[in-house]
């Protein structure tokens, strides 16, 4: 009788102590796991915030609109907004944010609104992005700014694709001249590519305000994202100008 | 057998999770790019996202590798490529030209549309391998395997 409960209290004693260690342990795990997922998401944290402040593409420091000779400004300088676009004649983001916001901030500035400077520059390596900002600048000096906005939303409206084909210098000089230049005082221009060094200017001029990519869109200063696409940002920013 | 399996699934994704991730470190606003190219996330929430990818890819990727807290790592790693076919099939459904980004650029690319289901298919193939891993206990040299190791003796063994 009492060897029989010696032997029980024996055993109960080794599985307490087994079920302490037990315990003893699965803490220790669920510590472990705790501080590895703490260190994970401090590394992860770490990585986002780097990221964060690496990242230069909202730091802008562009000339206020109509101050340059690198684009043309619509509506009135004295609106109580002031937009400034940057783009390549080519990149079809832009294409499709021009298609999507070109009439309403066209009557925007009309109605006084808002004051537009449209600044192509060169940021694709084709042939097409440098000759059509050469014929931008060569409308501009020929024919004047109310021209070349014209002939720049003709270029968009049109655009081609960026895998090509490309259009030659006849279609340049037509689209001039419809947008209401003088054919004698733009082919030249057009053909030599007689604006090269102003593209090259505007390019560099884009690129020491920061822009590296496009379209960058600038509201009073502060470069404008909101929107999933640009169909959605045209919009967007329409709203905030009304 | 499968834990040697498990280990092999292990290096597979994890080591397309650290060359993905390691590649998209260099340029954080291409990464932002490479998501709003989407057009799924708005501005606001296309740039945390972006700046968050490519450190979680590679932490998750080096957790996979290693083997630590593998089936949780694999867990994400399963949840991020069902959201990475998601967002491939929408674009695709979209009529979309965009490169996917995975292993950088990003961003519109003409002829994108022949490469969705290659894409696909590749991620659904890694996602099986992290579903894999979830499902195993344990797999072969893991660092897991000397963090949790068993002190005591188990009931009944």
């Amino acid at each position: 009788m009492s060897k029989k409960t010696k032997a029980q209290e024996r055993a109960d004693r080794a599985a307490a102590l087994l079920r302490e260690q037990q315990a003893k342990e699965r803490r220790r795990n669920i510590l472990i796991v705790v501080a590895v997922v703490v260190v994970m998401i401090a590394v992860i944290g770490g990585g986002f915030l780097i990221n964060a402040a690496r990242d230069s593409s909202k730091d802008i420091d562009a000339a206020p609109a109509g101050s340059t000779d690198h684009g043309v400004a619509i509506g009135d300088p004295e609106a109580p907004h002031q937009v400034v676009i940057y783009e390549d004649f080519l990149c079809p983001y832009c294409g499709q944010l021009e298609r999507a916001s070109s009439d309403e901030l066209d009557r925007l500035a009309d109605e006084g609104k808002v004051y537009v400077d449209y600044r192509p520059f060169q940021l694709l390596p084709y042939d097409y992005s440098r000759e059509s900002a050469n014929a931008f600048a060569v409308v501009l000096d020929a024919a004047g700014p109310e021209v070349a906005k014209e002939f720049h939303d003709s270029l968009f409206a049109d655009q081609p694709s960026e895998a090509g084909p490309f259009p030659d210098a006849d279609w340049f000089v037509d689209k001039a001249v419809e947008a209401g230049a003088e054919e004698d005082a733009v082919r030249p221009g057009i053909e030599n590519l007689e604006m090269g060094d102003w593209v090259t200017e505007a390019t560099d001029a884009a690129s020491a305000a920061g822009v590296d990519s496009t379209p960058v869109v600038l509201l009073d200063g502060e470069v404008y994202l909101d929107g999933r696409n640009m169909e959605e940002l045209a919009e967007n920013l329409i709203a905030e100008l009304e | 057998m499968k834990e040697w399996l498990g280990l092999a699934a292990r290096l597979l994704t994890g080591g397309v999770w650290i060359y993905a991730g390691a590649v998209k470190l260099a340029d954080p606003y291409a990464s932002v790019l490479a998501v709003r190219a989407y057009e799924l996330l708005p501005g606001s929430v296309a740039e945390p996202v972006g700046y968050l990818l490519p450190p979680l890819e590679v932490v998750i990727g080096l957790a996979l590798v290693a083997g630590l807290l593998t089936r949780g790592a694999a867990a994400v790693s399963a949840l991020l490529f069902v959201a990475f076919i998601v967002g491939i099939a929408s674009v695709w459904a979209r009529g979309m030209e965009i490169d996917c980004g995975c292993f950088g650029g990003g961003g519109y690319d003409p002829d994108a549309a022949s490469d969705y289901p290659w894409e696909i298919a590749r991620d659904a193939a890694l996602l099986l391998a992290s579903l894999f891993v979830v499902w195993l206990p344990r797999t072969r040299l893991a660092l897991d395997n000397l963090l949790f190791r068993r002190t005591t003796p188990t009931e009944g063994s």
